[in-house]
């Protein structure tokens, strides 16, 4: 009886192909919202992850806490004690200024800092040249390495910059810095990061910049080898702050507390997308019920035949559901569907995704909200259908 | 006129049809009534071979349906093959006129998108029988009605007379106890009617109890008895000469 009502539900929905369609359009789209974006907030957070392990260390972001305006930058002995932790920290300070190269010009955010910066910060890896020495550092060299996004700005595509000149003015000063190396594009979780800045040997920027106080750091990259226990390294760091500057002045962030950020906004958007997807299910459901609404007077005299021939309301009202939710199971395959294929081509253009993930718990709730959309707005059509008197049925013209 | 149960010299199995005092009003819109039948008897033994006549307005549509089971008097009681059925429940109604009546209706009322044997299986389904039988049985009265080539034919590639057919069967596959048809001939013509009335005759020869709505006195005449209806009431209940015109 089952796969007799399936087959009548196929004709009828085979026999009127074009409404079909386009009724199963709301559902589909409803389901390709909701499991795409459940996916692709996993594939993010898999991304993401990914990413930070790949960078193969493990990193402490130490700043001065705002909130307590006697909290102060950071001073060479502060790194000093840290370091005997050990940890790896990276002294670092910024100016910014304007780039010129023959006639091309471009704002450079130059960075000093220490020789051993590829060390603490596994993301820098050159795709010219060289990084500078700590010999470099000492003697104030005036030397520099190019993020790509300087070497577009400054350099025609294709040029090798190693070995030219920049001038840099900050201010009223006026610099001339050899180009050392440039450096590789950051990729994956990083690439918003990407900037047209230099690196310059610390020294050379307290010398060039007098303006700016030696030893004096607004915050301080660590990272720690990933055999240790980060959370102990944590630990240690605090004490040995809180001894050093005393309890308040400094917050550790850790690459974790980034993560928790980075998951909230995906819930959060997750939510709002999802959000998207129910309403587009409501929709694509209210579609259902008016078609199957117009099904079921459109077939008046089939149903008073059927119930003639001696159909039970129940079996009626089993045939009515069973098309409804063919309906919407044939939306919620296409749309599952199409949402696997956004998710690949979405894995395949954007950078910072790797993977497909597919949880077979999110297909399975693609295919039972359709078949619930389907339940839902079918049964008022179908037990209108099944409780038409059965004379008034065979009379309808 | 043959002997009817009840009376004296009763018959020895009692009436397939047994239909008394059957009252039906509706209420219209408005909340008038019209009473469209008016305490109606009619009996009707197995085997017989009715006609109903009667004008339009007479109350022999709504005759049928009760007598079909499509709907339940207003009073009065009506035993079909011995069973009460006059004040059940839809879904008992549904069962019995699966298992008890076969309809045969002017416009065929067959299903368009499926082929003729699934439409002659449509009844038997709805009794359960399983999809291997269903198709034997409704192939074998196919095949009875002369349709044995047609099986997988769909209404639309049928000729009407041929859709009758397929109709009929569907009405016989049960093996019900009366057939009802409405009209059976109003939308065919004249030498396609006829083959159906011969298929009619044949049915009843085979021992079938078979009612037929008509408003035309030639078809009225192949019967064994013309019931005429008026007002609500039988009228008349004339039994048609054998060999007559």
């Amino acid at each position: 009886m089952i796969l007799e009502n399936l087959r009548s539900a196929l004709e009828a929905l085979a026999g009127n192909r074009l409404r079909s369609v386009l009724t199963l359009l709301g559902v589909m789209i409803g389901v390709f919202a909701v499991t795409t974006t459940i996916s692709l907030g996993a594939i993010a957070t898999a991304g993401i992850t990914g990413q930070l392990q790949s960078f193969g260390n493990q990193a402490l972001f130490i700043t001065p806490n705002e909130d307590n305006p006697a909290s102060t930058a950071f001073d060479d002995a502060d790194v000093d004690a840290l370091s005997r932790i050990p940890v790896n920290v990276l002294r670092q300070r910024s100016v910014r200024g304007v780039a010129r190269v023959g006639t091309e010009e471009a704002p450079l955010s130059v960075n000093g800092v220490t020789a051993n910066a590829p060390q603490v910060d596994r993301t820098i890896k050159l795709a010219r040249g060289r990084y500078f020495t700590e010999a470099e550092d000492r003697r104030a060299a005036p030397v520099m390495v190019l993020s790509p996004d300087a070497r577009d700005a400054l350099f025609p595509v294709g040029a090798n910059p190693v070995g030219r000149e920049v001038s840099v003015t900050v201010g009223a000063s006026r610099t001339f810095y050899t180009v050392i190396g440039v450096k590789e594009p950051l990729t994956g979780a990083f690439s918003f990061a990407a900037s047209a800045s230099a690196d310059i040997p610390l020294q050379t920027l307290y010398l060039t910049y007098p303006a700016v106080t030696r030893g004096e750091y607004p915050f301080l990259p660590v990272t720690v080898s990933l055999e240790r226990d980060l959370r102990d390294v944590e630990a240690q760091v605090d004490a040995v702050l809180t001894r050093r500057r005393g309890a308040d002045t400094f917050r550790i962030q850790t690459i974790e507390g980034a993560l928790t950020l980075f998951n909230t906004i995906t819930t959060i958007l997750q939510a709002v997308l999802g959000g998207i997807g129910a309403i587009s299910l409501l929709v694509g459901g209210i579609g259902i019920l008016n078609i199957m609404l117009v099904s079921v007077t459109e077939r008046t005299r089939e149903i008073g035949l059927r119930k003639a021939l001696g159909a039970r309301k129940g079996v009626i009202l089993q045939q009515f559901l069973i098309e409804a939710v063919v309906l919407t199971l044939v939306g919620g395959l296409v749309g599952l569907g199409a949402a696997v294929g956004a998710l690949y081509l979405a894995v395949a253009l954007v950078p910072f995704l790797d993977t497909v993930v597919l949880s077979p718990w999110t297909l399975l709730l693609g295919l039972f909200v359709s078949v619930a959309t389907g339940v839902v707005f079918g049964v008022w059509p179908a037990s209108r259908a099944a409780n038409l008197s059965p004379i008034e049925a065979l009379r309808y013209e | 006129m043959r002997p009817r149960p009840g009376d004296a010299g009763s018959a020895p199995r009692p009436p397939v049809i047994d239909a008394r005092a059957l009252d039906k009003v509706y209420v219209m819109e408005g909340g008038f009534e019209v009473r469209a039948l008016r305490g109606l008897d009619l009996q009707v033994d197995r085997g017989e071979y009715i006609a109903i006549m009667g004008p339009s307005g007479s109350g022999k549509s709504t005759l049928l349906q009760i007598l079909g089971c499509l709907d339940a008097p207003t009073s009065g009681s009506y035993r079909l093959a011995g069973q009460e059925v006059a004040h059940m429940d839809e879904d008992a109604l549904a069962e019995v006129r699966n298992r008890r009546i076969g309809f045969i209706f002017q416009a065929f009322n067959l299903l368009s998108r499926a082929s003729a044997v699934r439409n002659v299986a449509l009844p038997l389904m709805y009794r359960g029988v399983r999809a291997g039988e269903r198709t034997e049985r409704a192939a074998a009265a196919l095949a009875r009605v002369g349709l044995a080539d047609r099986l997988h034919h769909r209404p639309n590639e049928l000729s009407g007379g041929q859709r009758q057919r397929v109709a009929i069967a569907r009405a016989l596959v049960t093996e019900p106890d009366i057939l009802l048809a409405d009209e059976p001939t109003g939308n065919l013509d004249s030498r396609t009617g006829e083959e159906i009335l011969a298929l009619f005759d044949a049915i009843h020869r085979e021992g079938r109890t078979v009612l037929m709505v008509t408003h035309e006195a030639d078809v009225a005449r192949r019967t064994e008895r013309i019931v005429h209806i008026l007002d609500g009431r039988v009228e008349a209940s004339v039994r048609v000469e054998v060999g007559a015109p």
